[in-house]
């Protein structure tokens, strides 16, 4: 029985609507940033695309024809992934770090960039699917054919008698294009990720796995009664064939099927033809399972799903056991199915389509429809994502090579996006095509088999790549295109033969020459056709892939993406410097931007740009350091690689490059050996270690500089370099050090005098300020005499220590080398630098050391000068004292002065006027410095002026006040003084005082002493002072006592003075002692009272006695 | 408590090269001549001894993969990967 046409479109155009509601629900989704793609089952279940109406319908055929191997086809991506913990992973990594699209990109990246590669994999690709696709197309149009019972592969429209018929088939390629443009080609977008046709291919396999299982039960347990059941009449029934099925048969092929009562369409085709080398035998288990396990990464298909679409890496690890579980469910039941169809139609015709036409047989149209619609699903996500897959190669390794030739204009996005389309239109009708052409003489798991093996070619050149360091692009494209070619010519080729009518060249091979033929090649015969094609393109491809990896050298570029690719690729990868290459001519951030607009729009180029900026703390507006131009060179080679494909984005970007006049050149390896440690070169360690011998080895700046430059201009390429540096904070730069050519006087016309504006620069934010190429500079820093002079290149490092004001500049220049200041050479022009301030602060440090000694020093001279000085002064002034007192009949006389520090102000002094009369004073200037000294000689000098003269002591205290006021006034100090005069003849002693201590009289009998007063101002303060004089007549024994306030006011420790009651005491005590006694019992006494022999004052005192 | 203790013990495996280990040996355990053990028309059970070898191998290698590959998510050893930025 069969359904009605229009029901069976009618749920097809239903569930078709479910799809894109399933699609644009996950772009919503995905838009509002909660994605729903984004998680492991849904992961899994789009790898489950490599399930197809191969496994939906074919599965059935080849278990019910050649048994139990059909499993190989599933067991083999089951155990492959064991292994994507290591390959799939890092696949994944590198895919997502390089923004690959597809497995040409991989490929093609890992070999340098090579177009040549890319398109070889692509034209490998979409030939190799041609008969994945047919197959598709094969299975559905029959599918429909046995559903909708519509015969001759048309749907006639319209009346019957009208003739207007629409092939199934191309109706049906027409309509799975159509799904692959708008699910995979609707928009251009940055990336090759679809949200919406992931989800759809999710979908699906829920689908088709859901109608297999509700087939596989109801065959089981509705028709029959279990597995169980099934077997046991299955064994009953055909005992041969359940042996045969149950068993594999790869090492004895030759005896299958000859019989010829089970064979099937196409095994007749060939069984009976009459040459014996095109028996098919049985594909042997290995062979499908070797094919398998390379096609579940290799097919563009799945490194779609698998790479390319992955959303997380860590999807990976759920997807290692889903994706096998998924398979294993969906096998469980083919078996059953098979064995059940051939109970119930006898024969294994038709087993392909068992599936459908089981339900069929048994009336069951809606188990029917769901099948149908299983295996529409498994077809379309199949053709879907095979094309979205296919166009992204083609659009990128085949259109894009031609298209870059032009100059981008503002239209591309559009004409690349309608380039995908027409790829996607392509890519299928290639199917279709084929389908026409060879689709009916082939099952269906056979025709997949040629495309396995067209994807198996990929696998020396991937794993390769991903491990062997030494595999090389010419290796790759050799041995892929030896294998792709004996593919076409083993596999391909004779999957025509039944539909030709010229069978020369398959029976006889080429030429006529027998070891030619393509079934037989090399006289190598008694394999299938599978293994026969897949020993030998794998051996040539393999042998030709090893042998010019080992032969031939690999280029530059490849060798920069085999440390990508391999190494130690954890740890390496981080520290590979993008300072490998500088673009000669510096590229703005707008260019970029603007470049980037010509393939992915003005919009997602600015949205891409700025998410590149943001982490980089970098701005629109400023220039980019010449250091991030390669990196954000590569980003957006990488942005692109995500739209046009890699080595589409590298010739983009090496074809824009030159436009500008820039390209990407190699930086000017200073430090060309192996690198001694992870970021210094050994040179580098050699340099600083020399810089900081020259440094420690002397404390002379100079020295040091001239050595340094010297040091860096034979080391390095430099042509001159010179250091400028001020040495104390306000002083403005000079050149300290000059070394190399050219050296002229350093004057302001001179050419260095040019790089000013950087030195300045340089000295304020304390950054290296370089030109890489002179040429570059814009206008406004013109350097005419630099470049004049053969200048290229130069650079200025600040010298300053951490965290203080920059010292000086030290500027490097260079005539030969472009490109000289990379990332490690400034880095180290900037450590020289730091030792070097480092080094003029340690000298600035020790000089002013060394001044501070010579200071102390002459300090110490001068105060022993000053010593030596006081010295004589204090014996000058002591001369000036009596030496010895005047001797006058009846009077004794004694005089004492100890002055405190070497010279004081204290005066004493005893003239004799005659016989009869001696004049006596004290006298105590204030302070006892130098000037109090000098003023004491001063007043010697005029009472010395005065002495034989007869006036009375008031009248000398007078004229003396009058005298020295002026000299007194200008220094600030005064005089205190008591002048007495005294007559042995009369008695009597006639004084006046200016302002000094009131001496002591100490009188025999007396219960006191008497102090003697008289009215007078001190000396010094008034020009004109009167002073009082007074007399007193003294008798025998009277004891006069002068003394300064050394005496009176020398304190203890207590702080206690003297004071003038204790004094008059002692006088008292002692009155009645010789003069000269008296006079030491005094000094005894302060000097006891204050516990010192240092008095803290001038001490001084006249003792006069009365002995007749 | 078992299942900490299986957990130790998957550890013990050292998982990077137990991936290696069961791939090398789920290949040969699917060719011959290793095969040939399976490859005869008895039956066990009324099931043929290969069909049930390679469902029963192939839901042991689900199981052995699942549980090797969900002891080793939480400290996945290269998941350092999101370092892109600083290069």
């Amino acid at each position: 029985m069969t359904l009605n046409i229009f029901h069976v479109a009618l749920i097809a155009i239903g569930y078709t609507l479910l799809l894109f509601l399933v699609a644009w629900y996950a772009r919503r989704r995905f838009e509002q940033g909660r994605s729903l793609v984004n998680n492991p089952l849904v992961y899994s279940l789009s790898i489950a695309v490599y399930c197809t109406t191969w496994t939906f319908y074919g599965s059935v055929g080849k278990a019910a024809t050649s048994g139990i191997d059909f499993l190989m086809i599933y067991l083999g991506p089951s155990l492959v992934a064991f292994s994507w913990f290591y390959i799939l992973r890092r696949i994944i990594r590198i895919s997502k770090e390089n923004n690959v699209s597809s497995i040409a990109d991989l490929i093609s990246l890992r070999y340098g960039n090579s177009q040549l590669l890319g398109s070889l994999v692509t034209l490998i690709a979409v030939l190799g699917i041609m008969p994945y696709i047919a197959l598709q197309i094969k299975a559905v149009v029959t599918s429909f054919a046995i559903v909708s019972g519509v015969s001759d592969h048309a749907i006639k429209l319209g009346a019957p008698e009208s003739s207007i018929t629409l092939p199934t088939g191309f109706a049906l390629a027409l309509i799975l294009s159509i799904f692959g443009v708008i699910f995979g080609a609707r928009r251009r977008p940055t990336t090759e990720r679809h949200e919406g046709l992931i989800a759809a291919v999710a979908f699906e396999s829920v689908v088709k796995l859901f109608s297999l299982l509700v087939v596989g039960i109801f065959v089981t347990w509705y028709l029959f009664d279990g597995f169980g059941d099934i077997l046991n009449r299955f064994q009953s029934q055909y005992p041969q064939l359940f042996e045969r099925l149950f068993t594999l048969k790869a090492v004895q092929g030759n005896e299958a099927i000859r019989s010829g009562a089970l064979c099937v369409q196409e095994f007749c085709l060939l069984v009976n033809h009459s040459n014996p080398v095109l028996q098919n035998d049985v594909i042997p288990s290995s062979t499908m399972l070797l094919m398998s396990m390379g096609a579940i990464l290799l097919l563009p298909r799945q490194f779609h799903v698998m790479v390319v679409e992955n959303a997380d890496l860590n999807h990976v690890s759920k997807a290692m056991w889903l994706f096998p579980l998924y398979m294993f469910l969906i096998n469980l039941f083919i078996m059953p199915i098979a064995l059940a169809g051939i109970l119930q139609t006898g024969s294994t015709t038709g087993a392909d389509y068992f599936v459908l036409s089981i339900p069929l047989r048994a009336g069951n149209e809606s188990i029917a429809l769901l099948a149908f619609l299983g295996g529409l699903s498994a077809a379309a996500g199949m053709v879907m994502v095979e094309s979205v897959a296919i166009s992204t190669m083609l659009l990128n390794n085949m259109f894009m090579p031609i298209l870059v030739k032009f100059i981008p204009k503002q239209w591309f996005p559009l004409v690349l996006i309608n380039l995908k389309r027409i790829a996607i239109f392509l890519v299928v009708f290639l199917g279709y095509f084929y389908y026409r052409a060879v689709g009916d003489s082939f099952m269906l798991v056979n025709m997949g088999l040629i495309s396995f093996l067209a994807s198996m070619q990929f696998l020396p050149a991937m794993l390769g790549g991903l491990y062997w360091p030494r595999g090389n692009k010419s290796g790759a494209i050799i041995g892929m295109a030896l294998g792709f070619i004996i593919w076409c010519y083993t596999l391909l080729l004779p999957s025509f033969y039944g539909t030709t009518t010229n069978h020369h060249i398959i029976e006889h091979g080429l030429f006529g020459i027998s070891l030619l033929k393509p079934t037989a090649l090399f006289g190598l015969t008694g394999m299938d056709m599978w293994s026969h094609s897949m020993f030998w393109s794998m051996l040539f491809n393999i042998g030709a892939y090893i042998a010019c990896s080992l032969l031939i050298k690999q280029g530059e570029m490849e060798k920069e993406q085999v440390r990508r690719f391999i190494g130690k690729y954890e740890t390496e990868r981080s520290q590979l410097k993008s300072t490998a290459k500088r673009l000669s001519k510096p590229v703005t951030i707008p260019q970029f931007i603007a470049l980037m607009g010509k393939f992915i729009g003005p919009d997602e180029a600015r949205r891409s740009m700025s998410v590149y900026l943001k982490g980089r703390k970098l701005d629109e507006e400023n220039m980019v350091p010449e250091f991030e131009l390669p990196a954000m060179k590569r980003y957006v080679e990488r942005t692109l690689a995500g739209s046009v494909g890699a080595a589409a984005a590298g010739a983009i970007m090496d074809s824009y490059l030159s436009d500008m006049g820039s390209r990407m050149e190699s930086v000017y390896d200073i430090f060309s050996t192996v690198r001694a440690s992870l970021d210094q070169s050994r040179e580098a360690l050699y340099v600083r270690l020399k810089a900081s011998e020259i440094i420690n080895r002397t404390l002379n700046l100079q020295t040091i500089m001239d050595e340094l430059l010297q040091l860096l201009l034979k080391e390095f390429r430099l042509d001159s370099a010179l250091i400028q540096i001020s040495l104390n904070s306000d002083a403005k730069l000079a050149v300290q050090s000059y070394q190399g050519s050219d050296r002229r006087p350093i004057t302001p016309e001179h050419w260095y005098q040019e790089s000013d504006p950087y030195i300045r620069m340089a000295l304020a934010d304390q950054r290296t300020h370089f030109v890489n190429d002179i040429s570059n500079i814009q206008e406004v820093v013109a350097m005419p005499k630099t470049s004049a002079e053969g200048f290229v290149s130069f650079a200025h490092i600040p010298i300053f220590r951490e965290g203080e004001k920059s010292l000086g500049v030290l500027s490097v220049y260079s005539k030969s080398i472009r490109g000289l200041f990379t990332e490690e050479f400034v880095n180290l022009l900037t450590s020289l630098t730091g030792q070097l301030a480092q080094a003029a602060r340690l000298v600035e440090e020790m000089q002013a050391k060394e001044q501070e000694r010579k200071e102390k020093e002459k300090a110490q001279f001068d105060n022993a000068m000053v010593k030596r000085d006081m010295e004589i002064a204090e014996q000058i002034q002591l001369s000036l004292l009596p030496a010895t007192p005047p001797v006058l009949s009846g009077v004794e006389l004694a005089g004492r002065c100890y002055p405190a520090t070497y010279v004081g102000g204290d005066y004493y002094d005893l003239f004799k006027q005659d016989d009869h009369t001696i004049d006596l004073l004290i006298a105590d200037v204030s302070g006892h410095s130098v000037g109090a000294a000098l003023i004491m000689a001063e007043v010697r000098t005029l009472l010395r002026a005065h002495a034989g003269r007869t006036i009375s002591p008031s009248s000398i205290l007078a004229t003396l006040n009058s005298q020295l006021y002026e000299d007194l006034t200008r220094a600030e100090l005064f005089i205190t003084m008591f002048y007495a005069r005294y007559s042995s003849a009369t008695g009597r002693l006639s004084y006046a005082n200016a302002g000094h201590n009131m001496p002591l009289l100490y009188r025999i009998g007396a219960e006191r002493c008497t102090r003697l007063d008289a009215e007078g101002l001190i000396l010094g303060i008034k020009p004109s002072v009167i002073f009082e004089e007074r007399s007193i007549n003294l008798q025998q024994g009277d004891t006069l006592f002068l003394y300064t306030d050394g005496i009176t006011e020398a304190a203890n420790h207590e702080g206690e003075l003297l004071g003038i009651e204790k004094v008059c005491r002692h006088l008292f005590l002692n009155g009645t002692l010789s003069v000269d006694d008296i006079a030491e019992s005094f000094h005894e006494l302060v000097k006891e009272y204050m516990q010192s022999s240092t008095p803290q004052d001038d001490i001084s005192m006249v003792v006069m006695k009365i002995v007749a | 408590m078992l299942r900490s203790g299986g957990r130790k013990l998957l550890k013990r495996l050292d998982l990077r090269e137990s991936w290696v280990i069961f791939f090398v040996l789920g290949n040969v355990m699917l060719n011959f001549p290793f095969l040939k053990i399976f490859n005869q028309p008895t039956t066990l059970f009324g099931f043929p001894i290969m069909y049930l070898y390679f469902t029963i191998g192939w839901a042991i290698s689900i199981g052995v993969i699942y549980l090797f590959a969900s002891s080793s998510e939480p400290e996945a050893p290269d998941q350092q990967t999101d370092e892109e930025e600083s290069l």
